[in-house]
């Protein structure tokens, strides 16, 4: 098991190569246009950037390691932030729990539909995340809630040794996912089945039921960075996190993770999220346009799904 | 509705098996006959049944496209997107072209089904990540040409001219493009083969039809299917387009598909059963939204709604690999 796990580690495919160069080059062209770009706020504007972004992207990635995907993570993380903004003055504290006891149950179903009921997973998430969002308007009426709780916010920007607290809960969290993924059955279990799931079930594994916890897991993790989003913004709306969805699979699929299941893995998916989180910084920090990274963000997106498709073994895709 | 409740000896064999292809049929009897006894006198207005067919010409504008490509299993999402970029293609050439402007349309909605057919089959990139990121696309550059204004359109009135009061005219031009559509799917052999890629590619490989050359022709079809109909729709959406992606506007006709009893791993489908379905989501949907006194609600409930037809529509998919 370990030399395949080194194998996979350092077997170095074009998609990586091509994440590591680009991520390179990009830093450089950003530092060259504009010196800010590393300077020591640069920095924590980077941070603040990839920080919660990193966190939803791993549990995107152990579902596209499934060889599924999760279109309402960005709504489990609204519904997570809008929880936290909503209760947090009757409930201080204690409102962590409840958000993501109700994003992992909204995961739960996402997976229950998946697994149990049969349901394509793109087509289940993307119903679950009208539902999700439907719930997050409807609690929070469209408006704008601010967070005043000092604690609460504490938990994101302090400072420590130059950086915010936020990018610690985040490196953290990341360290988990690639223990999770690498050095448990569980995680060799989700590799097993991305890669075969017939052949998973029949050296057996419960493939209904690691497939739920994947998506709970997913759910969990969103809200997890909802929870972190807001104590590092201090308020929202419905309206935030809007457009996240493209940059956000993008950056799974460019840190190597293919579509079809079965590799990459979390240990990859920083990379692609500082490659785009990195690229959206730089581009505002220079005024380029929203409008003009959306594009980018979907060509990168179109670009490597291409490169990471793996055509030698699949040989139907929808 | 009283043939249905009286068991089954009294529905000819015929009326089972369309309530079984159709199962949008009965459930769109139920909505209409519920919601006219519940609000008969909000339900049943000229005003909602006017307001209905206009809605239900922008769906089935939206639906009619990717519910071809629903039937080889795949999806196609781009049809907003083709709508958005189109619209703001066409604000930029009317000085120079005049009224031929609106052209542009279709030939942006075919070469888009050409690029998102060829990507989907030489690269065997899954068609729904690549027309989400397509869309994407296409609304950032819809942002980008507009320069930061919604730009309006005029000159192309005459498509949406009143012609019977409170009947939508688009309505008009929407029959002849459906009544293509049945006819390529039910009447030709690309139905036939995009059936039979849909329900088992392999097994169409095997049995001599060129399956990526057909794949490709969906993907065209669908997005000519768009591009004609979204020179209706930008007229009747009242010739401008917006320059940010509404999430609602993309899952509608989505939705519409699956409430006609399509479930989108293929083999089934097509727009006969998405003129139901959509007519049935519409009912369902002025219906709901005249009877609730919370509009924030609505979108809870459509998602819901939705769910629930998928559930009920892949009931039975045992077996299937699903991804």
């Amino acid at each position: 098991m370990a030399t395949s796990t080194l194998s996979r580690w350092f077997h170095g495919n074009v998609g990586m190569v091509t994440s590591v160069i680009a991520a390179i080059a990009i830093i450089a062209i950003f530092q060259i246009i504009n010196p800010f770009f590393l300077s020591p706020q640069g920095r924590v504007t980077l941070v603040y950037a990839m920080s919660y972004f990193l966190i939803v992207a791993c549990g995107l990635t152990f579902v596209i390691m499934i060889g599924s995907f999760d279109f309402s993570v960005v709504s489990m993380l609204k519904l997570g932030a809008i929880i936290c903004a909503l209760y947090i003055d009757d409930l201080g504290l204690m409102v962590i729990p409840l958000a993501l006891l109700a994003c992992t149950a909204m995961g739960f179903i996402n997976g229950l539909l998946f697994a149990k009921f049969k349901v394509p997973s793109f087509l289940a998430t993307l119903g679950m995340s009208m539902v999700i969002e439907g719930i997050a308007l409807y609690l929070s009426r469209g408006f704008l809630h601010i967070i005043s709780n000092r604690a609460f916010r504490s938990i994101a920007v302090t400072f420590i040794a130059g950086l915010p607290s936020i990018f610690y809960w985040a490196l953290a969290i990341w360290g988990v996912c690639i223990f999770i993924a690498l050095a448990t059955p569980f995680g060799r279990q989700i590799y097993a089945i991305g890669g075969n799931p017939t052949a998973a079930s029949l050296c057996g594994i419960n493939v209904v039921k690691k497939r739920i916890y994947v998506f709970m897991l997913s759910g969990f993790l969103s809200g997890l960075a909802g929870i972190l989003y807001m104590a590092q913004f201090g308020g929202g709306s419905i309206e935030m996190g809007a457009d996240m969805s493209i940059p956000l699979f993008a950056s799974v699929i460019a840190g190597g993770t293919s579509l079809a299941g079965g590799t990459g893995g979390p240990q990859r998916t920083i990379l692609g999220v500082i490659l785009i989180t990195w690229t959206q910084a730089g581009m505002s920090m220079n005024a380029i346009g929203h409008d003009i990274q959306l594009v980018v963000f979907a060509l990168i997106a179109i670009g490597m799904s291409i490169l990471t498709a793996n055509r030698k073994t699949m040989s139907i895709v929808k | 509705m009283n043939g249905a409740q009286n068991g089954k000896q009294a529905i000819p064999p015929a009326w089972t098996r369309i309530f079984k292809t159709h199962p949008s049929i009965p459930l769109l009897i139920v909505l209409i006959a519920g919601f006219s006894i519940i609000f008969p006198k909000r339900f049943l207005t000229p005003m909602n049944l006017s307001s209905i067919l206009g809605q239900f010409v922008t769906i089935i504008l939206f639906a009619l496209g990717p519910s071809m490509v629903a039937t080889i299993g795949s999806l196609d999402l781009s049809y907003v997107g083709i709508w958005m970029l189109g619209g703001m293609l066409v604000w930029h050439l009317t000085p120079s072209l005049g009224i031929f402007a609106i052209l542009i349309y279709p030939l942006l909605g075919f070469l888009t089904g050409l690029m998102v057919g060829t990507i989907q089959v030489k690269a065997k990139v899954p068609s729904f990540i690549l027309t989400l990121s397509l869309l994407a696309a296409y609304s950032g550059l819809t942002s980008i040409l507009s320069g930061g204004y919604p730009r309006m359109v005029r000159g192309y009135e005459f498509l949406t001219g009143e012609l019977i009061p409170r009947v939508p005219t688009a309505l008009f031009w929407t029959i002849p493009l459906i009544v293509i559509a049945i006819y390529l799917m039910r009447g030709t052999k690309i139905g036939t083969y995009l059936y039979a890629i849909g329900s088992n590619e392999e097994g169409a490989r095997l049995a001599g039809i060129n399956v990526n050359r057909y794949k490709i022709l969906t993907f065209v079809m669908s997005g000519l299917f768009t591009g004609i109909g979204s020179i209706i729709q930008f007229q009747h959406l009242g010739g401008s387009v917006p320059l940010s992606l509404n999430m609602n506007t993309m899952t509608m006709p989505l939705v519409a598909i699956v409430f006609g009893g399509t479930l989108l791993t293929g083999g089934s489908g097509g727009p006969d059963r998405t003129i139901l379905g959509t007519l049935a989501f519409v009912v369902l949907y002025r219906g709901l939204y005249i009877s609730l006194i919370n509009p924030e609600i609505l979108q809870l409930i459509v998602g819901l709604l939705l769910v629930l037809s998928i559930v009920v529509a892949s009931r039975g998919l045992r077996g299937v690999s699903i991804t």
